[in-house]
């Protein structure tokens, strides 16, 4: 921080002023697409209602969620416009991060609007994947380096962090009024030209004061969050810490790390190069994205209009992929153990459920069972059939744990292929080819959970997915995800180290399975019915590419793998021929050009073709997966870090005080 | 259970398993040398069906022509090396496009590259033929020999016979030629042999060449013991065959031939097992609906027993 800075609030001078102008438009132009969208009519919607017709009927508790949902995000992105002033050190420029914005919000913002929620998100997908390409390839013509990182590694001292304060709330008050008064112009022209009514331009007035006023409120929280990721003088004369262990200062810490660690633990501190892309500001975006699919239900008719219950039962859908996902990236990813019959344990899973929970149970036990009361013993049987899963995984893991490599593959392989003949032909038991029909639904008080209101299985997905996220972040960060890591890595020097060889890798079947269980519980009951022809080969692949696409062994990179891949299949793939046939899309001349050649082309019929062209594409040009975990990135792109500087040591590794001297977990 | 059903069974076996050695020979070379399993390979295998039918329709012959002497030598040479070539080039083809970018990337993404070519391929079949089987022109009247109570017929005796040829030219290739040393170095330490002045680019290419030939050779072979063929057989017949490789010991060239046969015999033998809903001994729906089922778990109980395969050494973990 060696530039000087004026101290007077609301005077914005030199740097701030650029700082200012840098994250206000970054942050307003979305927040004004997305108001012009849809948060307009929800804000409507609350404030006179009855004004906005959508075709739905909403009652209080709906207007409550999305006035919940509206002011939980206006107050998150106020508090991240004084966050990030605070944050950037402002050394990279103005357009570099306006590019980044453009990017990375306005273009998925502007194909979610104009293509619907997952084919613009997939479609994203795409696009960065090439952005990165030309970007990098842009770089390279005209010789730029980004600055090189570690430039924050200074403690503030007491005026450094005032101005910071006074940055952050500008940052929060600016931006705030700025966009009270855009929304208080567009206000007046719609009530001039008489489409406003006047309760809801009172409430523009109302909504012009207020918001300045909690802008600088919350400039003064966003303050606060920032100051505590600096570095302070503080921390390092604090002596000796609770447990009479010499407490070592953050700034200490990180001068001993390797460069590479070093610029990964930089990334949390303030000021940052890329403050949109500190563990702060990623605060501040997970609290958006939660909030957001949380109130999804109520908030999709105001931004997509009619269709909001076919659109939930698939992301639905999409959510037992991501499970499944999750599962197997512990068996593939954490544990470095192929697994190419993961759909046996979804197979059994979904048996589960299906046999329990239909009348099949009563028929084949003889015990009558009141068909009101099934519904309820879907609680129980949720862990049921997902111990069941895991019980098998072992079963299946015990025989194998001599096996290497592609060996263990093909038992894993064989083992998917005899877990659905098996409930193919066993028909006494499991009905064969007709598969179980009747299965019942979950119960819950209150809740209706017919076909047609999908929300209660979009909650219910939901819980199950945040649980699933929950554990593999737990059990990564466990000595037993240590342990699986250190399998993966050297068998051998793992072993030699003491983890268990045998009850480590029977644990990852275990946990693998346990979630694919999950996943076919949830999967029979929402279609209330278990058929065996979705439990092939190719689904065991598909879930694979999921988890490779996605990035091998990173929990947020399988879940957007296995969004992606979802979206890919049922979405765009699927409606290639619907839009096929309408000639005002830019599919049509394509299509028309290849019928000629080819008489009987559909896109039906070339599906895989495109899928498998993607699969190709996205390994050649990003074998890591699209979010590769920090470790893999790191192994894959060694050349270009530094090596670890012996010298620049306080106390040279080996050294007897060095283990006392730092204490990194 | 009569022996001489199972004799019978035991010929049949004996051809279906020439065939799956032929193209457990491709996943072998290509897994012994790149340590890649190469998922395509059964789809290459239903392309040279494919262009075996184009050939013999290229020479006019349809379903029901049945052709003698010079001539049905002659066409079938032309189409029996027309298949090899065309699915050699495009095994060639895919090694370029798909997996030698991925030569240094982390271990699966060549498998999902492979796994991505497979279904690229099923495509292309099903635009090039069309969804439902189509027939494969039985060229070669059939002669039935009755040695015993067994029959056979010629066309066994040709599908053994050719399958034996093609194993044998290829162990001699492997284990006599320049080429071969080439390859047997390269899948051992591919450094050491690039330090000798090996070039293992080509070598990796050449061997991807030799095992698409050779499932382009089972391409022709099983259309003329089946008679049909259709775009998804290859994937199912592919796993198959990589689970002969497997059971054989990966990597080992004698062993695919070995666990090709044995899986064959171990399919047509389970033919045999009745269906125990007519009560007694058997399975439900009888044993042809558990073939695959029964051939997994003897792949999966030989394996716990020998975790190398049969064949494949137990070499001792490097440290």
């Amino acid at each position: 921080m060696a530039v000087s800075i004026s101290n007077s609030m609301f005077r914005p001078t030199n740097s701030t002023l650029k700082l200012l102008v840098k994250w206000v438009v970054a942050l307003l132009v979305p927040v004004v697409v997305f108001n012009v969208w849809g948060g307009e009519s929800i804000l409507n919607a609350v404030l006179s209602p009855g004004t906005v017709s959508l075709g739905i009927s909403i009652d209080i508790g709906t207007l409550i969620q999305a006035a919940i949902f509206i002011i939980v995000f206006y107050f998150v992105v106020t508090l991240l416009a004084g966050y990030l002033v605070a944050a950037d050190s402002g050394r990279r420029s103005i357009l570099e991060v306006w590019i980044d914005v453009l990017i990375f919000v306005m273009v998925p913002l502007i194909l979610v609007i104009l293509l619907g929620l997952i084919i613009g998100i997939a479609l994203c997908a795409i696009v960065w994947p090439v952005y990165f390409y030309i970007r990098n390839a842009v770089r390279k013509a005209i010789h730029y380096t980004p600055p090189p990182p570690l430039a924050s590694l200074k403690t503030l001292n007491d005026e450094q962090r005032i101005v910071l304060k006074n940055r952050a709330v500008a940052g929060a008050f600016w931006y705030a009024t700025i966009l009270a008064l855009i929304l208080l112009v567009i206000d007046i022209i719609y009530f001039a030209t008489g489409s406003l009514n006047t309760t809801l331009f009172i409430g523009a007035i109302g909504r012009t004061i207020i918001l300045p006023i909690a802008g600088f409120l919350l400039g003064q929280v966003s303050a606060w969050i920032a100051l505590r990721r600096t570095l302070s003088a503080k921390e390092s004369s604090n002596g000796r810490g609770e447990n009479g262990t010499p407490r070592v200062s953050k700034r200490r810490r990180l001068e001993v790390l390797s460069a590479t660690r070093a610029r990964e633990e930089v990334k949390d501190l303030v000021p940052n190069d890329l403050p949109l892309r500190s563990t702060g500001a990623q605060r501040f975006f997970l609290t958006l994205l939660v909030v957001f699919v949380l109130f999804y239900p109520v908030i999709d008719p105001f931004l997509f209009g009619y269709g909001t219950n076919g659109r939930l039962a698939g992301y639905g859908d999409a959510g037992y992929y991501v499970i499944l996902a999750l599962g197997l990236n512990i068996v593939v990813g954490f544990a470095g153990l192929l697994d190419l019959g993961y759909v046996a344990f979804f197979a059994i899973g979904s048996y589960a459920w299906g046999m329990i929970g239909s009348p099949q149970f009563s028929f084949l036990t003889g015990i009558p069972v009141n068909l009101s009361l099934l519904p309820w013993f879907f609680w129980p049987m949720i862990l049921g059939a997902a111990l069941i899963a895991a019980f098998f995984g072992v079963l299946l893991g015990a025989p194998t744990l001599r096996l290497r490599g592609d060996y263990l593959a093909i038992v894993t392989l064989g083992f998917g292929e005899i877990v659905p003949i098996v409930f193919l032909e066993m028909d006494k038991y499991t009905n064969g080819t007709n598969g179980l029909i009747g299965v019942a639904s979950p119960a819950f008080p209150g809740v209706n959970w017919s076909v047609v209101t999908p929300a209660p299985y979009y909650y219910l997905i939901l819980a199950l997915i945040a649980f699933s996220i929950f554990a593999n972040v737990r059990m990564r960060d466990s000595r037993l995800g240590r342990a699986w890591v250190a399998i993966r890595e050297d068998e051998i020097a793992a072993s030699s180290s003491g983890v268990n060889l045998v009850n480590t890798k029977l644990f990852a079947f275990a946990a693998g399975a346990f979630f694919a269980g999950v996943a076919g519980a949830y999967h029979s009951a929402k279609l209330g019915g278990v058929s065996p022809d979705n439990f092939g080969f190719g689904d065991s692949v598909i879930y694979l590419a999921m988890v490779v696409i996605g990035g091998i062994g990173s929990i947020p990179g399988v879940i957007v793998g296995a969004l992606a891949v979802y979206a890919i299949n049922q979405f765009i793939l699927a409606q290639l021929d619907t839009l096929a046939a309408d000639p005002t899309s830019f599919v049509y001349p394509i299509h028309n050009a290849i019928v000629h050649v080819i008489p009987s082309f559909t896109f039906g019929n070339i599906r895989n073709l495109i899928f498998g062209v993607i699969l190709i594409v996205v390994m050649i040009f990003r074998p890591e997966g699209l979010i590769p975990s920090a470790r893999r990135r790191r192994e894959l792109h060694q050349g270009n870090d530094e090596e670890v500087e012996v010298g620049s040591l306080d106390v040279p590794p080996g050294a007897p005080g060095f283990e006392a001297e730092v204490h990194v977990e | 259970m009569n022996l001489n059903l199972v004799l019978q069974e035991l010929v049949v076996g004996l051809a279906t398993g020439s065939i799956y050695a032929l193209i457990a020979l491709g996943y072998t070379m290509v897994y012994g040398i790149i340590e890649l399993i190469n998922f395509a390979h059964g789809d290459i295998f239903m392309i040279g069906t494919l262009v075996a039918i184009t050939i013999f329709n290229l020479f006019g012959v349809s379903t029901n022509t049945v052709l003698s002497g010079g001539t049905l030598i002659f066409v079938m040479f032309v189409a029996c090396l027309g298949a090899m070539v065309a699915c050699a080039v495009l095994g060639v083809a895919i090694e370029l496009v798909a997996y030698r970018p991925l030569r240094n990337a982390p271990r699966l993404a060549p498998l999902i590259s492979a796994i991505g070519m497979s279904l690229i391929l099923e495509d292309v079949g099903k635009l090039w033929k069309g969804i439902s089987f189509i027939a494969f022109p039985q060229v070669v009247a059939q002669v039935n020999y009755n040695i015993g109570p067994v029959t056979i017929t010629n066309i066994n005796i040709l599908v053994i016979a050719v399958s034996v040829v093609l194993m044998l030219a290829l162990q001699w290739m492997i284990t006599s030629t320049r080429m071969g040393r080439a390859m047997r170095s390269v899948a051992q330490d591919r450094e050491a042999a690039a330090l000798m002045g090996v070039n293992v680019d080509f070598v990796i290419t050449f061997t991807f060449f030799v095992g698409a030939g050779l499932a382009g050779a089972a391409g022709f072979i099983y259309g003329l013991q089946y008679g049909s063929t259709v775009f998804y057989i290859g994937f199912q017949l592919g796993l198959i065959a990589f689970t002969a490789a497997v059971l054989g010991g990966i990597g080992n060239i004698v062993g695919a031939m070995l666990g090709g046969v044995l899986i064959g015999i171990i399919e047509s033998m389970s033919t045999l097992i009745p269906d125990s809903s007519q009560g007694g001994f058997g399975l439900p729906h009888g044993g042809t609906a558990w073939a695959n089922a029964i051939i997994f778990a003897i792949l999966i109980l030989i394996l716990v027993f020998r975790p190398s395969g049969l064949l494949g050494q137990q070499t001792p973990e490097k440290v």
